[in-house]
């Protein structure tokens, strides 16, 4: 089932074009990949799924995204709630300031969905638990987030995106600042999400892109060049570009 | 072909030459510093001592105009006269002197000394009738004498003190009835044109109310002017020029602003002259711009990656600014208000145009109040001919410094708690 449909989306900043005419369908709880080489425009098309192109003065977006059957570029769409639905984890971990439990709380707190402190409580150990990061970090909630390592404070990211409980995760290259244990415990945490949430992630690591994602979208110069399953893309495209690009010939 | 072991010694010489220009400009800097330090506290120390000379006293109920056979009432003291008490007692201390020499005697004294006898009968009301030893202070004059200020070797027709009090002084000094105590009166009397009774009172309250009023005015709008042109303002010509005009602010000469409180605040609006109400809203005219700039530098250091954070999490802008990027700021705002208040602190043309400069001889209950202030208390006195206020320039430069330094402690306590909370 298609849970977003990009339809003749086109990015522009300022006079430069970033994004041409994108079509694709990201489909209900399974993990997307967007992959291609720097610059290709992967990571903006993300930002257009939660709108976060807004806060860029210069940036223009046009043309259609459907997530539920709702347009979420039409006027008067309440960013706000968008957001709310759609949670982002950035590449390079950004923690508030504020001790771990409020970097959780903050989520529910502002939208509203705690009655009470029993209630704010187990949704905070809930997000740590299925960030994998409660038995680490239970006994010291009330330290600063920014007191913990690189792949905790990614969990933690991931943790306090969850918290709103967000139909949609979209991932900016969670794991490119971090080591490879720690990226091996947010692929498989990543695993663990897409049983309740989709997600949308965007990796430089065409590894890391073929293990976790059933669908990938591969990009080359602001275009989409083919978007199909995962399995399909690694072994059999059908773009000659495509091959290239996944067997290393150029990016 | 280079010596390379040469031309590492070389390197090596350039770095040591280089520490060493450092570190004499610091050597420089500090020595400018200690000088100037060295400077104002060895002519100031004394201003915080005040000389008092103990003489015989005689309550003759003759010269108070009252009963003698009759033990008067306390309001009885009140209301009776002790200048002829004060004059009788001078001409006591020479058997021969003739009246010149007795009005030299009395110039000896502050002009207050009938108030310092009559304060002596009034908490001691059994000395009525009695010669009783009574402290008095000193006339500026012999109090720089006693403190060794005065240049003694003048011919007399060049001092403002005569030989024949320099006679009478020796004499009482000999017998050890000149002493000096700590100033207190330095901190609690406002103004006056006697430098032994000139205090810093009236400037200091009148400065504490003017700072005061400019942390009123100027904090808030310009937290808010800062936050609205870094977090929500369109980019675009206006905010520009806006920008530029902010910076452009900080660099008019404050006598401007000065212009800008008498043409609008007094002439206008009709607020009371000389208040530091008028005072401190001049100044915060001027501290705008420095709050302004240094909340703008704070706000912009705050990492976007925490905005965009925020944002992501379903954060409106407003709570985004107001949960985040603000508290995060706030060390650094809070600095460059310290700055722009301590430059505010020191700053004197300004408030010589509102009229501050007046003589002012009441302490300021309020900024409503008439008051001066510390910077235009030294320019007061410093314009001032009597030896006395010499020293008094100096240990109000003091006060002001210790002020400054107490008001740059505070900043860095604050500074310190914030980034503690947020590390």
């Amino acid at each position: 089932m298609n849970k977003i449909e990009a339809k003749n989306v086109n990015v522009f900043y300022g006079e430069k074009q970033a994004l041409f005419d994108i079509n694709m369908d990201i489909q209900e709880k399974q993990v997307t990949a967007l992959i291609g080489p720097s610059g290709c425009g992967k990571s903006t098309f993300l930002r257009c799924l939660n709108r976060m192109n807004d806060v860029i003065d210069i940036c223009k977006v046009e043309g259609e995204i459907k997530i539920n059957d709702y347009n979420i570029n039409q006027k008067g769409t309440d960013v706000v709630r968008l957001r709310e639905k759609i949670g982002m984890v950035f590449q390079k971990p950004n923690p508030f300031p504020k001790t771990l439990y409020e970097n959780i709380s903050y989520g529910p707190e502002i939208h509203g969905m705690a009655q009470s402190k029993d209630e704010l409580d187990q949704i905070v150990e809930d997000s740590l638990k299925k960030a994998a990061l409660w038995n680490e970090v239970k006994d010291r909630l009330n330290e600063p987030g920014t007191g913990l390592s690189g792949g905790q404070q990614q969990r933690l990211c991931i943790a306090r995106a969850i918290s709103v409980k967000p139909e949609v995760i979209l991932m900016d290259e969670p794991c490119s600042a971090l080591d490879p244990i720690a990226t091996a415990q947010i692929e498989e945490l990543i695993d663990e999400l897409k049983k309740e949430h989709t997600i949308v992630i965007v990796t430089h690591s065409m590894s890391q892109a073929a293990r976790v994602s059933q669908q990938t979208g591969f990009f080359h110069l602001g275009k989409l060049i083919e978007v199909g399953s995962t399995d399909k893309i690694f072994k059999n495209p059908d773009q000659l570009q495509t091959q290239d690009y996944i067997t290393g010939r150029f990016g | 072909m280079i010596n390379r072991e040469e031309f590492l010694n070389k390197r090596y010489k350039s770095e040591k030459r280089f520490q060493f220009y450092g570190k004499s400009a610091i050597v420089l800097a500090l020595l400018f510093l200690a000088v100037f330090l060295f400077k104002i506290f060895s002519t100031g120390y004394t201003a915080f001592q005040k000389t008092w000379i103990t003489i015989p006293i005689n309550y003759d109920p003759e010269f108070m105009y009252l009963d003698a056979d009759q033990k008067p009432s306390i309001q009885d003291l009140e209301d009776s006269e002790y200048f002829d008490v004060g004059i009788e007692s001078f001409a006591a201390l020479d058997q021969n002197a003739n009246e010149d020499q007795i009005t030299d005697i009395k110039r000896m004294f502050a002009f207050i000394f009938e108030e310092e006898i009559k304060y002596h009968i009034l908490s001691n009301p059994d000395d009525f009738g009695k010669i009783v030893e009574v402290k008095l202070t000193a006339s500026d004059d012999l109090d720089q004498v006693f403190k060794g200020n005065y240049p003694r070797e003048l011919p007399e027709e060049r001092r403002r003190v005569t030989d024949y009090q320099l006679k009478i002084f020796d004499k009482l000094n000999a017998e050890g009835k000149v002493e000096s105590n700590f100033n207190f009166s330095f901190f609690t009397n406002a103004d006056s044109r006697e430098a032994e009774l000139a205090g810093i009172a009236s400037s200091f309250m009148g400065s504490l109310f003017s700072i005061l009023v400019c942390l009123a005015v100027s904090f808030p709008v310009a937290l808010l002017a800062a936050i609205y042109l870094e977090e929500f303002a369109p980019k675009n010509r206006l905010t520009d020029f806006i920008e530029v005009n902010i910076n452009n602010l900080a660099a008019v000469p404050s006598i401007v602003f000065g212009l800008l409180g008498l043409g609008v605040l007094l002439a206008v609006f009709g607020l009371p002259r000389s208040t530091p109400l008028v005072g401190g809203i001049t100044l915060s005219l001027m501290t705008l711009p420095t709050i302004i700039i240094a909340a703008r530098a704070s706000l912009k250091a705050v990492p976007p990656s925490i905005r965009e954070a925020a944002l992501a999490m379903g954060a409106s802008r407003m709570q985004t600014t107001l949960h985040h990027t603000v508290p995060l700021s706030l060390p650094g705002t809070l600095s460059g208000t310290i700055i722009g208040l301590a430059q505010a602190l020191g700053e004197t043309a300004p408030l010589i145009l509102i009229g501050m400069v007046a003589f002012v001889n009441t302490i300021p209950g309020s900024p409503m109040d008439p008051a001066a202030s510390l910077p235009v208390q030294i320019y007061i006195w410093a314009e001032s001919a009597e030896r006395g206020f010499v020293e008094k320039v100096s240990a109000c430069i003091m006060v002001l410094l210790i002020f400054l330094v107490l008001m740059n402690l505070a900043a860095q306590m604050i500074r310190h708690k914030f980034e503690k909370k947020w590390n």
